[in-house]
């Protein structure tokens, strides 16, 4: 699985670190760190994440042939 | 295009005759999606208008007139919270009534409390407590969510993370269901719920500052106990005034509004069945359910502000002084920005609505008000067996803004 934020739209909301605790962190007040690669187990918790961006930045492009495999 | 009635709009949205469906009403007033009202009022609903004056720095969230009643001296009186705003200072807003910078600084405060640990810890717990509420009916063949479910469950949650001692939570119980009367802007006209609610906001308080003599004694792990010792690096440490205003708004802005998107999932979802089936089989949907239902069946359907300066938008100028109203449950349905509005679709992509608000006033609890909704919904979804809805539609609470059922009764046959 592959996230994408795009950081230009991305407003510091911090939900998706709610959301998503061990994959998306907020660095001070305003800096959003994310894991680009997250395992697929994480498929619903990365999910919820992009729910729940008030701006929808977050983007998951899903490696089909991989997560056959996994 | 025209609309003879167009001054009088919001003055209908805001009839009770009109609560069970005021999306044509919404539907009229976004031909002017910012509409000068007879009474001077202008109502935001297209989403565009409502976007941009949710971002514009000229529009305050202090819209609040300065309290008319000079100080009391008693200590109580003089600095709580009080929307009904009689003798609520200048100083001891709740920041929610609040403008940069004092805002900023009392809202990092409380988001710096409101970890992740602790709402994540929450889930589990929240699970838990909406379990016991399906256990206490179990065996009955009708269940009214509200009463039953949605009510108990956001106080329960607060009083917990706040750190209310679990003996003292039934008081709030009572407070809370007092004070959700004081949100509504025709609870200032009647003069005996006035004087109810004052005494209630005198009660929490009173409660309040000995609690937090408490934490500050003894501290816990617990929101109220980081609140009273923490140190700001800017703002300091934060004032009794501002932690009573900051405990007392927690605890209402996170109810009523969860009650609403508890039971106007349920209602949407029952008036459904096809999509209350996909969840039931499904429970991964619980996130964009929740969302489309954010949009579609908000919980806070506007919010108030008032004009700093004179603001053109929408092809009007908004006059210095003059009252908003950010109309956002007519936002979300605003067919320039959601393809096919008045469909309820969890699949929609790009879902920006106005649940939750937007810019600085984002929902501080938005991710413990999405966990006690999901851990109430698929519940619900999974357990309820044959659950229908027995009146259809139910009666609503008088609130225009926080719009919900005053009891959704529901036909089941069992709880599994
Ligand atoms: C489904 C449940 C909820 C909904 C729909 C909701 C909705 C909202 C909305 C629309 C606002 C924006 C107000 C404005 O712009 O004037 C807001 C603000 C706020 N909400 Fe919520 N809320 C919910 C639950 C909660 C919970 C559970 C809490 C606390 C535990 C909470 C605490 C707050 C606070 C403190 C603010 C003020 C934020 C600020 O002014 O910066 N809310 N909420
Ligand atoms: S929820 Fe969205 S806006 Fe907020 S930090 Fe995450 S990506 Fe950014």
């Amino acid at each position: 699985m592959r996230v994408v934020v795009d950081l230009n739209r991305c407003q510091a909301y911090a939900q998706c670190c709610y959301a998503a605790p061990e994959r998306f962190v907020l660095q001070g007040d305003e800096i959003l760190v994310y894991d680009p690669a997250p395992p697929a187990s994480d498929r619903a918790a990365i999910d919820r994440a992009v729910q729940a961006c008030p701006v929808r930045a977050i983007r998951v492009e899903h490696d089909a042939l991989a997560e056959r495999a996994a | 295009m025209t609309d003879a009635s167009d001054g009088t709009l919001f003055a209908q949205v805001r009839d009770s005759a009109n609560r069970a469906d005021p999306y044509p009403l919404y539907a009229r007033l976004r031909v002017r999606p910012v509409a000068r009202q007879d009474d001077g009022t202008f109502v935001a609903s297209g989403y565009a208008a409502i976007r941009a004056l949710l971002h514009d720095p000229r529009v305050s969230s202090e819209d609040l007139p300065p309290a008319e009643h000079p100080p009391t001296g008693n200590p109580v009186k003089d600095w709580i919270v009080n929307p009904l705003k009689d003798w609520v200072t200048d100083r001891h807003r709740p920041f929610i009534f609040r403008d940069p910078p004092d805002h900023g600084l009392l809202r990092r405060q409380v988001m710096g409390q409101f970890t992740i640990a602790r709402v994540q810890g929450m889930k589990r717990r929240t699970e838990g407590l909406v379990a016991q509420c399906l256990e206490r009916c179990a065996g009955s063949r009708h269940f009214d969510l509200v009463d039953d479910l949605a009510y108990p469950l956001p106080v329960t949650v607060i009083c917990e993370l706040l750190g209310v001692p679990r003996e003292d939570e039934p008081r709030f119980h009572a407070w809370a269901t007092q004070l959700a009367t004081a949100l509504e802007p025709e609870s200032r006209h009647d003069e005996a719920l006035r004087a109810r609610n004052t005494e209630t906001f005198d009660a929490i308080a009173d409660y309040m500052r000995d609690l937090i003599r408490e934490k500050r004694r003894a501290p816990r792990d617990d929101m109220l106990s980081g609140l009273a010792t923490a140190k700001d690096p800017q703002a300091g440490r934060m004032s009794d005034p501002d932690l009573i205003a900051t405990a007392i708004l927690l605890l209402i802005a996170g109810h009523e509004t969860t009650v609403n998107l508890i039971t106007n999932g349920m209602l949407t979802l029952l008036r459904r069945p096809r999509e209350l089936a996909r969840l039931r089989a499904d429970p991964e949907r619980a996130p964009r359910v929740i969302e489309e239902l954010l949009r579609y069946e908000p919980p806070v359907h506007f919010r108030t502000r008032v004009a700093r300066a004179p603001i053109p938008v929408a092809g009007t100028v908004i006059p210095e002084g003059a009252p908003l109203v950010l109309l956002f449950a007519a936002g979300n349905r605003d067919p320039a920005r959601f393809p096919d509005p008045d469909r309820f679709d969890p699949d929609r992509a790009d879902n920006q609505h106005f649940g939750f608000g937007g810019a600085l006033h984002y929902c501080v609890g938005a991710p413990l008000a999405r966990i006690e909704a999901e851990a109430a919904l698929t519940a619900l979804a999974a357990r309820l067996s044959n659950p229908r809805l027995a009146e259809d539609p139910p009666p609503y609470r008088p609130g225009a803004s926080l719009r919900g059922p005053k009891r959704l009764l529901l036909h089941i046959d069992g709880i599994g």
